[in-house]
C-alpha cells in the first residue's frame, strides 16, 4: 500500500472535522487575543509600569479592595491571586525560589510562621512593624500583623441566655454541653489548637479535641456554624466574630436576625485574637515595592481604612475605627501571647487528625 | 446467543448513537477473531495520552516525601478508616439512587404511555448543567430559609439524594438511548413463551441495558470519589473532604497525597468491579432492517401519579437551584449586593467558554486514538491503556492542581499559571467522558466499511478520516459536549491553576463567598449565566438523544 500517495487525501478528509472542532474552540476566543498574546502583553506592561503579585488567603472581596486601594494610592499595579491560606502557602513552598508572589497576606498567623521558619520571608523593617499594634507583632518580626479576628461564640437567645454560656471553651467537654453547640475545623480552629498545645500541653489538647468531637456538631465551615445557630439548630457555636457581621451586612432584613455574637472577654482560649499576616517573599525581585505595600497596609489612610470599610476584621491601627458595629479592640480582654508561637501548626494538624476532626 | 452478522445500515446506526449507550458490538468481536496487532501509529499516541493521564497518579507516588511508612501512618490515623467507610457508603448510595432514577426514568419515558415524553427527556437532562456546589449550596440555603429546624438534608442521606439529583442524567441518557435502540423481538419472544411483562423486561431487556447502565454508574462512582464542595456543605466527611482540608486548612500536602493514594486505589477497585458487573458486551440487534418501536405499558389511571413524580424530581433537581438563584437576583436588583459588573461578567463568561471549549477540543483529539485502540484492537494492552485514563476522574481537583503545579514548576515553568495548563488539567480530568462516549460510536461504525475502504486501497489514516470518524461523529460530538460541560463548571482546580487575574464564572461565583456560603444576591449574575451556559450543551445532549 502506498501511504505516501494517501497522505494528502487523508489530510483533506480529516480537515473538515478538525475545522469544526477548531471553530468551536476559536469561536469562544475573544477576537484576536489568545492566551499567549495576553500573557505577552501583561509581561510588556510589567516592564513599563511597576507591578507586584499578591497572593491572598483572605476572602477575595477584601483582597481586591486592598489591591485597588494600593493601586490608587501609589500607582503600583497589583496582580491578585486569591485562595486559601494553606493551599497558597503550599503553592509558595512548591514554587520555591521561582515564586511568582511578591507579597503574601493570610487570615491566620500559622501559615506565615510556617513560611518564616522555612526562610521564605524577608524580615519586615522595624519602622513598618512599629506602625502595627505591638501586641500582635511576632517575635523576630518576619511578618506584619495588619488586621485581627477574635474567636467568639455565636448564640441563639431563643435557646440559651447569654449569661448561661460557658466561660471557657475547655468546659465544653463536660457532659452537660453534649449536643448543644457547633464548631468548624477552620484555620482559626487550628490556631486555637496550636495555642492550647502551647498552654495546656499536647495530651490535654488531644483530650479536649476528642471531647469537642464527642459533644459538638461539626458544621465543617464557620459560615454554617453561623447559619445553623441562626436557624435554631444549635444553642451556640464556636466561630470567628466577623462572619456574623458579614451576615448582617448581606441580609435583606438585618433587624430579623436572631442570633448574637458573644465575646468571651477573658483570658480563655475561646477569646483568642488572631492576627492576619502579611509578608514579603525572600525570592521577590521587587523588595522595595513589596515593602511599600506592607507599609501602606498598616497606614491609617491606606490599608487600615480599607480594612475598616470593607471587612469586619479589627484594624490594627488604633486610630482607625471600623464602620461595622464592633466593640473597640482596647475594651476587649483576650489572652496575651506571641503570635509567632502559633507556628507549631504541624503539631496542631496532627492532633486534629488524631482526634478525628479532620 | 448466536453470533450475528453486523448488518444494520451503519450510517444510521452511528447517527443515532447518541450517548455511550451501546456495547462495542459484533464488529469488534469479528475483528478480535482475526487478531491483528494494533498499528504503531495508534499505539504510540494512545500510550502517550495514557501516560499523561496517569501523571497525576504517578505524582502521588513519586513525589518526594511519599513512602509506604507515610501511607501506613495515615491509615493508622484514627480518622482515616471512618473516612473510608463514609466514602464507600456515599458511593454505594449514589450508585443505587442514580441507577434507580436513571433507569426508572428512562423506562418511564421509553416504555410507558407517559405524556410529554420529549419534554421530560429535556428536563431530566438539564441537571447536568447545574454545578454540584451550586446545587448543594442552594439546597442548604433553601433548607435554612424554609425549614430552619430541619437537619434532613445533612449527613449521608442528604448527600446521597442531593448528589444523585445532579448525577442521575449520566445513567438516564445512555439507558434511554439503549432502550430506544433495542430490538423488541427478544422481549416479545419471551412474552410469547409465557413470561409476564415485568418478568420479560427484567430477564430479557434489562440485561441488555447492562453496558449502558454500567458506563453511567462508573462515571458517577468516580465522580463521588472526587467530589468535595457538595459533600462538605452537607456535613458529610469523605476521603476527599479529608484530602482537601489537609491541603487548604492544615497545609499538609504530604498527608493529603498519602490519602489520595488510598483514593486512587479505590478508583482502581471501582474500575475492576465495573469490569465484573459490565460483563461481556452483547449484540444489540439481531435482525435485519430497523427495529419496530417497542410495546409501551399503559399507565392508565396512575398517569397523574407518574407525572407528579417526574415533576417532583425535576423540581428538586432544577427548581430549587433556580429558585434560590432567581430570588438572589431579585434581591440583587432590589439594591442588595453591588450592581452587575458587566465587563467582569463578560470576561468571566468568555474565559469559561474558551477554556471549556479548548478542553473539549483537546480531550476529543486525545481520546480518539485510545478509543480506536480499545474498540478495534481489543487486547490486554489496549484495555490497560483505556482503563488508565479513568483513574484521574476519581482524584479530587485539589490533587490534580497540586500535581500540575508541581510538574509545571519543575519542568514546564513557562506553562505555569497559564490557561494552557488549566486546559491540560481539564483534559486529564474529563478525558474518560470523551473516551467512554466515543467508544460507542466507533463500535457502531461498521468495521466492514473500514475493511472495504482498505480493500479498495485506502491507507489506515485515510480510512480513519473518511470512514470511521464521519460515522462516529455524533458520538464524538456528545463526548466533546460532556467534557465541555464539566470543564465549564469546574471550580477547585480552576481556583488553583487559573492565570493570575483571570476568572471563570465558577471562580467568580466563589469570590462572593466572603460569608463562607454563597451570597446568592452578589453571585446571581454569575450563577444565572453559568446555569444558562450549562443548559445549552445539556439541551444539545437531550436533542441528540431524542434524534433517534
Amino acid at each position: 500500500m502506498n501511504r505516501q500517495r494517501n497522505l494528502s487525501p487523508t489530510l483533506r478528509s480529516i480537515a473538515p472535522i478538525f475545522a469544526i472542532l477548531l471553530a468551536f474552540a476559536l469561536a469562544a476566543c475573544s477576537p484576536g487575543d489568545t492566551d499567549q498574546t495576553a500573557a505577552d502583553q501583561s509581561v510588556d506592561k510589567a516592564a513599563e509600569t511597576t507591578e507586584i503579585t499578591l497572593y491572598s488567603g483572605q476572602h477575595e472581596s477584601l483582597a481586591k479592595a486592598l489591591a485597588d486601594g494600593f493601586e490608587r494610592d501609589t500607582g503600583i499595579q497589583v496582580r491578585l491571586r486569591a485562595g486559601k491560606d494553606g493551599a497558597l502557602a503550599n503553592q509558595i513552598i512548591e514554587e520555591g525560589q521561582r515564586s511568582r508572589a511578591d507579597v503574601f497576606i493570610t487570615e491566620e498567623p500559622g501559615p506565615m510562621g510556617d513560611l518564616a521558619r522555612r526562610g521564605l520571608l524577608t524580615p519586615v523593617p522595624e519602622d513598618i512593624l512599629a506602625k502595627s499594634a505591638q501586641r500582635f507583632v511576632p517575635a523576630g518580626g518576619s511578618w506584619l500583623p495588619w488586621a485581627a479576628r477574635s474567636r467568639v461564640f455565636y448564640f441563639n437567645p431563643e435557646l440559651i441566655d447569654e449569661a448561661d454560656l460557658p466561660e471557657s471553651i475547655l468546659d465544653l467537654t463536660r457532659p452537660e454541653w453534649k449536643g448543644r453547640f457547633a464548631y468548624a475545623p477552620s484555620g482559626a480552629f487550628r490556631s486555637t489548637t496550636a495555642y492550647l498545645i502551647n498552654t495546656i500541653g499536647a495530651d490535654a489538647t488531644l483530650d479536649w479535641l476528642k471531647g469537642i468531637r464527642e459533644n459538638g456538631i461539626n458544621e465543617q465551615k464557620n459560615g454554617k456554624v453561623r447559619d445553623s445557630v441562626e436557624a435554631g439548630q444549635h444553642e451556640f457555636g464556636l466561630s470567628n466574630h466577623y462572619y456574623w457581621y458579614i451576615m448582617t451586612r448581606n441580609s435583606d432584613h438585618p433587624e430579623d436576625i436572631v442570633s448574637r455574637v458573644h465575646f468571651l472577654n477573658n483570658e480563655d482560649a475561646g477569646a483568642l485574637m488572631l492576627a492576619s499576616g502579611a509578608g514579603v517573599l525572600a525570592s521577590s525581585s521587587k523588595q522595595t515595592e513589596a515593602m511599600q505595600f506592607l507599609d501602606w497596609l498598616v497606614a491609617a489612610e491606606g490599608g487600615q481604612k480599607v480594612v475598616a470599610e470593607s471587612s469586619p476584621q479589627f484594624p490594627v491601627n488604633s486610630n482607625v475605627d471600623s464602620v461595622y458595629d464592633l466593640p473597640a479592640i482596647n475594651t476587649l480582654t483576650f489572652p496575651e501571647f506571641d503570635q509567632a508561637e502559633l507556628d507549631n501548626v504541624d503539631e496542631a494538624s496532627d492532633l486534629l487528625k488524631q482526634a478525628g476532626i479532620i | 446467543m448466536t453470533e450475528a452478522p453486523t448488518t444494520g445500515p451503519a450510517s444510521s446506526d452511528a447517527t443515532s448513537s447518541a450517548l455511550l449507550g451501546h456495547p462495542p458490538g459484533t464488529g469488534a468481536r469479528r475483528w478480535r477473531a482475526r487478531r491483528r496487532s494494533a498499528p504503531k501509529l495508534l499505539v504510540i499516541p494512545a500510550a502517550l495520552v495514557a501516560l499523561a493521564a496517569l501523571a497525576p497518579a504517578a505524582y502521588l507516588l513519586l513525589r518526594q516525601g511519599f513512602n509506604l511508612e507515610l501511607l501506613l501512618r495515615e491509615l493508622n490515623t484514627p480518622s482515616t478508616w471512618p473516612l473510608i467507610g463514609n466514602t464507600v457508603a456515599l458511593l454505594v448510595g449514589v450508585c443505587l439512587l442514580t441507577g434507580l432514577l436513571g433507569v426508572g426514568l428512562a423506562v418511564l419515558i421509553a416504555r410507558t404511555s407517559l405524556p410529554l415524553a420529549r419534554l421530560w427527556t429535556v428536563l431530566f437532562t438539564l441537571p447536568l448543567g447545574v454545578p454540584t456546589f451550586v446545587g448543594s449550596y442552594a439546597w442548604v440555603a433553601f433548607s435554612y430559609q424554609y425549614f430552619p429546624g430541619s437537619r434532613l438534608i445533612f449527613g449521608l442521606g442528604g448527600a446521597v439524594v442531593i448528589m444523585s439529583l445532579t448525577l442521575f442524567p449520566y445513567v438516564f441518557l445512555p439507558t434511554l438511548t439503549a432502550l430506544r435502540r433495542l430490538d423488541p423481538a427478544q422481549e416479545e419472544a419471551s412474552r410469547s413463551l409465557g413470561q409476564g411483562p415485568a418478568a420479560a423486561f427484567l430477564r430479557v431487556t434489562l440485561p441488555q441495558l447492562r453496558y449502558a447502565i454500567a458506563t453511567g454508574l462508573l462515571i458517577n462512582a468516580l465522580h463521588v470519589l472526587a467530589e468535595f464542595g457538595a459533600v462538605e456543605m452537607l456535613n458529610y466527611q469523605t476521603l476527599t473532604t479529608g484530602i482537601v482540608q489537609r491541603v487548604t486548612i492544615l497545609g499538609e500536602p504530604e498527608s493529603a497525597r498519602a490519602l489520595a493514594v488510598v483514593l486512587a486505589l479505590g478508583a482502581v477497585a471501582v474500575l475492576f468491579i465495573d469490569r465484573l458487573v459490565r460483563g461481556r458486551p452483547r449484540p444489540v440487534r439481531t435482525g435485519q432492517g430497523s427495529p419496530r418501536p417497542p410495546m409501551r405499558w399503559r399507565l392508565g389511571w396512575t398517569t397523574p401519579l407518574w407525572l407528579a413524580l417526574s415533576a417532583a424530581i425535576t423540581a428538586a433537581a432544577l427548581a430549587v437551584p433556580l429558585w434560590i438563584t432567581a430570588s438572589g437576583l431579585i434581591s440583587n436588583l432590589g439594591g442588595q449586593g453591588t450592581a452587575v459588573d458587566w465587563p467582569m461578567l463578560r470576561s468571566a463568561t468568555l474565559n469559561t467558554v474558551q477554556w471549556a471549549g479548548w478542553a473539549a477540543l483537546v480531550a476529543t483529539l486525545c481520546a480518539l486514538p485510545i478509543t480506536l485502540l480499545a474498540v478495534r484492537f481489543p487486547g490486554r494492552l489496549s484495555s490497560l491503556i483505556e482503563r488508565s485514563v479513568w483513574v484521574a476522574h476519581a482524584l479530587p481537583g485539589v490533587i490534580m492542581a497540586l500535581a500540575l503545579v508541581y510538574i509545571s514548576v519543575q519542568w514546564l515553568f513557562p506553562l505555569y499559571q497559564t490557561a494552557a495548563l488549566l486546559v491540560i488539567g481539564y483534559v486529564v480530568m474529563y478525558l474518560p467522558l470523551a473516551v467512554g462516549t466515543q467508544q460507542v460510536g466507533v463500535a457502531q461504525a461498521s468495521i466492514q466499511l473500514d475493511e472495504m475502504s482498505r480493500a479498495l486501497g485506502k491507507g489506515p489514516l485515510s480510512t480513519f478520516g473518511r470512514i470511521t470518524v464521519p460515522l462516529s461523529l455524533p458520538a464524538i460530538g456528545v463526548g466533546a459536549l460532556l467534557v465541555g460541560l464539566d470543564a465549564g463548571k469546574e471550580l477547585t482546580t480552576t481556583l488553583l491553576l487559573h492565570p493570575t487575574g483571570e476568572h471563570s464564572l465558577a471562580t467568580r461565583l466563589w469570590t462572593t463567598t466572603e460569608g463562607e456560603v454563597l451570597d446568592f444576591a452578589a453571585a446571581a449574575p454569575y450563577g444565572l449565566t453559568l446555569l444558562i451556559i450549562g443548559a445549552i450543551p445539556a439541551l444539545l445532549l437531550a436533542r441528540a438523544t431524542l434524534k433517534n
